[in-house]
């Protein structure tokens, strides 16, 4: 059983999310709040996703599983403005999720969770730690993507670089640790990304919040920030490119 | 050709941009088929260079190479090696099947059915020595990796992938499943808008990725073994199966009874050499020495081949590879070749 009510702005920055990843998800609903792991197809990235029962204006739960085609659901939040209140009820009988918006009602077919199982989150240990603006990281991707289809992110103790490396031009985007949130680097770390993945995925981080980013040498990097109003919180994890041996 | 488990198989559809920067090992046998199967005038003939050899698949290659070279893919073609005494049966009646729809052929153009005779034609697609030599030619030219299997193309793909130096095989068989690849990618030579057989319909067709491991979780089976055994039951390329037991049936027989030798038991049916069958996908015979090293094309020489050797338009093929050089700057332009990891790789 699910029955819940959400800001459609609060729906908006779930979903934004996930379907950076994937196209459809299934959502573990407890009675506590929902859960959410997924991989993107190709296995380069992963988000892990916690959302409490306080996030919503109204939530009532059993334990269940909900699969669910994530563009459906963003062309509901394209009815809908920000403040408007979207109702969600599981139709078990006929294995549906019904939205209303205001007089609109959708009726969704849920997709068949039985192929999705949730993918086991790597134990990794990241040995640097350090806390910056999603706006510091777009800035970095703005000036990244003009120059490569890479990305490499260092840290020292002294500060965090995001680089990029062209056929002729460099980019790179300097924070000092004065400048940073938080810094907790021993020795230098330093990984290289995929820039349309790194890029998706800072993109989809609501503006404003405050990014924890884990970081090792040719290691995943692991993102942490909060959503719905930080009633939830997200891990993403991107893999890295390494050279080849 | 293989075994036919669409019923049965979850399949996630990507765009070829979503493959950006991962290996794949090729069946290449199965990729020349399907060009040379395509790629025909509208009566059915294939190209035809002036002194009359097939270049059907040497189009194919090309510019389909082309497209996953510049969408990032780093395409490896692996080529049978000598087939399995065990696969006598099924390439006899492949032969007897092509002969056939060869015959039907020209009885279709000389009654000018054409939509019959591209059909036909379609079906008596052959492979002979000059198709793969010109191949792998072009292949070498174009910079990319030829690996010459020992035995089936499939199987040797298959174990790149299980070793993890590519990240998946490719073919439209099913059969690198029960080879072992933990992911088979499918239409990789055929995506974008296909005719469909016989019909007039068209169709769009996107890349199909399998994973081995979704394919055992969603049926319930135990391991790949047991799929093995279902699909011997069923029929594979090594033998013809029971009458009457298809994917479905196959399945519950197995799921009911664990092992092919109780299902059989149960069914009251016999499959000889059965442990024969198994072994050779479980256990084939396997090259460790390959070497996966992608080079920049050598423009000079793909050119001349395509052209002078075979007649192409020197106009497009130029056009064709002026698209690689525009991508190769910023390709080059990492000062280090790196390639994009999975998180499988950590666990996950």
């Amino acid at each position: 059983m699910f029955h819940a009510k959400i800001k459609s702005e609060t729906l908006k920055g779930v979903v934004d999310v996930v379907s950076t990843l994937v196209d459809e998800a299934k959502f573990n609903i407890f009675s506590d709040g929902i859960e959410l792991k997924a991989v993107d197809p190709a296995h380069v990235a992963m988000v892990d996703m916690k959302v409490e029962k306080s996030a919503f204006e109204e939530f009532s739960a059993d334990e269940t599983e909900l699969g669910i085609d994530l563009d459906k659901i963003k062309e509901v939040l394209r009815l809908s403005r920000a403040g408007d209140i979207i109702e969600m009820e599981q139709d078990e009988a006929k294995n549906r999720l019904v939205l209303h918006v205001g007089n609109i009602t959708r009726r969704m077919n849920l997709v068949d969770t039985a192929g999705m199982s949730d993918p086991k989150v790597p134990n990794l240990s990241l040995p640097a730690k350090l806390s910056v603006t999603s706006d510091e990281l777009q800035k970095g991707i703005r000036a990244a993507e003009s120059v490569s289809d890479h990305i490499a992110l260092n840290a020292t103790p002294d500060g965090f670089e995001m680089y990029s490396e062209g056929d002729t031009d460099s980019v790179s985007l300097k924070l000092p640790k004065d400048l940073l949130i938080s810094l907790e680097v021993t020795e230098k770390v330093k990984s290289l990304f995929p820039l349309d993945y790194f890029s998706n995925m800072v993109r989809s981080i609501p503006a404003g919040s405050v990014v924890t980013i884990n970081l090792g040498s040719d290691f995943p990097v692991k993102l942490e920030f909060e959503i719905a109003d930080k009633r939830g919180n997200v891990n993403y994890l991107l893999a890295p490119r390494i050279e080849s041996d | 050709m293989g075994v036919n488990l669409s019923d049965i198989v979850p399949v996630q559809t990507m765009e070829l941009e979503d493959l950006s920067g991962q290996r794949l090992a090729i069946d290449a046998y199965n990729a020349i088929y399907q060009f040379l199967s395509i790629i025909r005038g509208p009566d059915g003939t294939p190209l035809k260079d002036s002194r009359g050899r097939v270049t059907s698949h040497l189009a194919g290659l090309l510019y389909r190479n082309i497209n996953l070279l510049e969408a990032g893919v780093r395409p490896a073609y692996v080529f049978d090696g000598h087939p399995h005494v065990m696969k006598t049966q099924t390439l006899v009646e492949r032969s007897e099947r092509r002969s056939k729809a060869h015959e039907e052929w020209r009885e279709a153009i000389t009654e000018g059915d054409m939509e019959r005779a591209r059909s036909k034609a379609t079906q008596s697609s052959r492979i002979n020595n000059e198709i793969v030599e010109s191949s792998r030619i072009l292949l070498t030219y174009l910079g990319i990796p030829v690996i010459q299997a020992p035995e089936e193309g499939e199987a040797q793909a298959a174990y790149m992938a299980i070793k993890g130096d590519v990240w998946a095989a490719s073919s439209q068989d099913y059969d690198s499943l029960l080879f072992g690849a933990p992911r088979l990618v499918r239409n990789l030579n055929i995506t974008g808008r296909r005719k469909m057989p016989g019909g007039r319909e068209y169709r769009d067709v996107h890349i199909e990725v399998v994973e081995l491991a979704k394919v055992l979780e969603v049926n319930g089976l135990e391991s790949r073994d047991q799929l093995i055994d279902m699909c011997i039951m069923i029929g594979t390329d090594f033998n013809p199966g029971i009458r009457g037991i298809g994917p479905k049936k196959g399945l519950k027989l197995i799921k009911e009874n664990g092992t092919l030798e109780r299902a059989l038991q149960a069914a009251g049916q016999s499959i000889p050499d059965s442990d024969v069958i198994r072994e050779i996908f479980l256990h084939g015979e396997r090259l460790d020495d390959y070497s996966l090293d992608w080079k920049d094309p050598q423009r000079d020489k793909v050119v001349s081949f395509m052209c002078d050797e075979h007649g192409f338009s020197e106009q497009r093929i130029n056009s064709a590879l002026d698209r690689l050089e525009r991508k190769r700057p910023a390709k080059k332009a990492e000062s280090m070749p790196a390639s994009q990891s999975s998180l499988d790789r950590w666990g996950s």
